[in-house]
């Protein structure tokens, strides 16, 4: 079987990608970390939403949660890529969006518009959890010191929440770099719509898709390292015992860690 | 002292020496009347310490007293102005969460479980208000900040985090951290009783000396010992009302009530 395999393709897709393959790399890139912005922006607004003193607010962060979280993502991306203009009657999603140093084509942005949404309703949860975390002596403490609820939330609740978000945030960030797949659908030539042309090209499906997982996989590692470094910086103004950056890593990476410790 | 001894005596006080103005406040927890139309009024300067059996409302009192809970009814003004509420119409409304934040400053208030910021050494703790609430510039509010732990025996604590103080320690911070705000009023609620015995007699006798230097102050408390060194009146709560007022010497001697005389008898 493994006969079979191209050697050379692999070989050029991993190690000579060409101008192409980049582009697209990129474009998985900003997606991810566009739609994950958003998504943490969203999030943290519904969240709020949810305690604020007036009912409708709550309400609505409610439904925001039922609606996109109880619905497929690829439905939400068609929705918004197709439907948001119709619905609304103005353009929502132009034909490209001009960013000064770059243009960002209205595909993409739809992309963007739909994974970020989706991901808000699930940052809600995270950021609920995390706020609620904290003791409530700590919010009433604050409000004492006649501190407004804002500036509470932002000096002393979330920078003390922030330890119990950032970890699922980060796993949030993981899946995001993958779900970017599903844009391909909507005509968006990243990694995976890449995959696809190349191989309509050359029928040569196993080469193609192995480099695309291969891609995946080395965005995903690079980000748990990244993730580990912030999880570090987090825990050092904390006081008690403190993971090292390599033991977070390898937190991170357990499969390998146990790996290389002998484990199973 | 002897000044503000006198004042508690029940005699009349103008209404420009209250601080504390409360009138009949109600207050209910769902179908749970807390507060049963309380009044107190607590004159600038004094000290007051309120007892009575666990749930009898001592706590909500004092939270109503910095808005921390609204009231059903009644009023309550601190320094004469309204607290957590503004008149429209003759009707009180609550207030704004920018208004209830401005009022609060007036008011500090220590709690029995410190509540100090953990993500914050001892000194941020301190300066955290004045520089964010008060806009006041850092090399100020920290010199004034180092002052203040200096004052409650702290000052080589400065940078170290609440994780690694004493309760007593971490209370005596709280302290330092509630006057930082330059407070009119103070509010303590059980500051000693999540405290090791040992730690307890520092944290008292920061509190004595600021009711010594005359710090308008009410204290939820159960050690009576303290309430003889330091307060001008007693006040006795049970089952949401207040039953009866009186100086620390009135209540170690006469209680009146008989309520009074069992819950007495189970603490001293
Ligand atoms: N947030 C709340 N929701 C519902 N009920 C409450 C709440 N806070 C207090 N209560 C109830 O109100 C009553 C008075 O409570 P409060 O805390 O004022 O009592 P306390 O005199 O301070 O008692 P303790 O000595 O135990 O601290 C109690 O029955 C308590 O269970
Ligand atoms: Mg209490």
């Amino acid at each position: 079987m493994l006969a079979s395999l191209d050697w050379s393709v692999l070989w050029q897709r991993i190690f000579h990608p060409d101008h192409e393959f980049v582009l697209a790399l990129w474009r998985t890139i900003y997606i991810a970390v566009a739609a994950q912005l958003l998504g943490v922006i969203l999030g943290l607004i519904a969240a709020l939403m949810r305690m604020s003193r007036l009912a409708p607010l709550r309400l609505l962060s409610g439904l925001y949660v039922l609606i996109f979280r109880g619905t497929p993502v690829i439905v939400q991306i068609f929705f918004v890529f197709y439907g948001a203009n119709l619905l609304l009657g103005v353009t929502i999603i132009p034909n490209s969006v001009n960013l000064g140093v770059f243009q960002l084509d209205g595909k993409a942005f739809a992309g963007i518009l739909a994974l970020g949404i989706n991901e808000g309703a699930y940052m809600r949860e995270i950021f609920r959890a995390g706020i609620d975390s904290i003791d409530k002596g700590q919010m009433e403490a604050a409000k004492s010191l006649g501190m407004p609820s804002g500036l509470a939330m932002r000096r002393i609740i979330l920078p003390q929440a922030a330890r119990v978000i950032v970890p699922p945030l980060g796993n949030e960030f993981n899946n995001m770099i993958k779900t970017t797949s599903l844009v391909a659908f909507i005509g968006v030539t990243e990694l995976f719509q890449n995959a696809e042309i190349g191989l309509s090209q050359t029928f040569k499906p196993v080469e193609y898709f192995l480099s695309v997982a291969f891609w995946y996989l080395v965005l995903t590692a690079v980000w748990s390292v990244i993730q580990a470094w912030i999880e570090r910086k987090l825990a050092v103004s904390e006081r008690g015992e403190e993971l090292s950056w390599r033991e977070r890593i390898a937190a991170a990476w357990t499969p390998v860690a146990a790996w290389g410790r002998g484990a199973r | 002292m002897d000044a503000r001894r006198r004042l508690g005596q029940g005699r009349a006080v103008s209404s420009n020496d209250l601080c504390v103005r409360a009138v009949d406040v109600d207050k209910h927890f769902g179908r749970l009347h807390v507060l049963k139309s309380v009044s107190l009024d607590v004159a600038k300067g004094e000290t007051v310490c309120v007892i009575g059996p666990s749930g009898s409302g001592k706590s909500t009192l004092l939270r109503c007293i910095n808005h921390l809970e609204t009231i059903d009814g009644g009023r309550i003004e601190v320094n004469g102005h309204l607290i957590g509420y503004r008149e429209r119409n003759g009707k009180l409304v609550e207030d704004s969460d920018k208004n209830i934040a401005k009022q609060r400053c007036e008011v500090g208030m220590v709690f029995q479980r410190f509540n100090l910021f953990p993500h914050k050494t001892a000194l941020q703790n301190v300066i955290e208000a004045p520089l964010k609430v008060r806009g006041e510039a850092k090399e100020r509010a920290t010199r004034v900040g180092e002052e203040l732990l200096a004052r409650v025996g702290l000052a080589d604590k400065r940078d170290v985090y609440p994780g690694k103080l004493s309760g007593g320690q971490q209370q005596r911070v709280a302290i330092a951290r509630a006057l930082a705000m330059r407070p009119a009023l103070m509010l303590f609620d059980e500051p000693t009783s999540a405290l090791d015995p040992e730690t307890i007699g520092e944290v008292l006798a920061v509190m004595q000396e600021l009711a010594e230097v005359g710090m308008t102050m009410v204290v939820v408390t159960h050690e009576m010992g303290f309430a003889r060194r330091a307060a001008d009146r007693v006040v006795m709560m049970d089952e949401g009302q207040i039953i009866e007022v009186g100086t620390p010497e009135h209540f170690f001697t006469a209680p009146t009530h008989d309520r009074t005389k069992q819950f007495l008898s189970k603490i001293l």
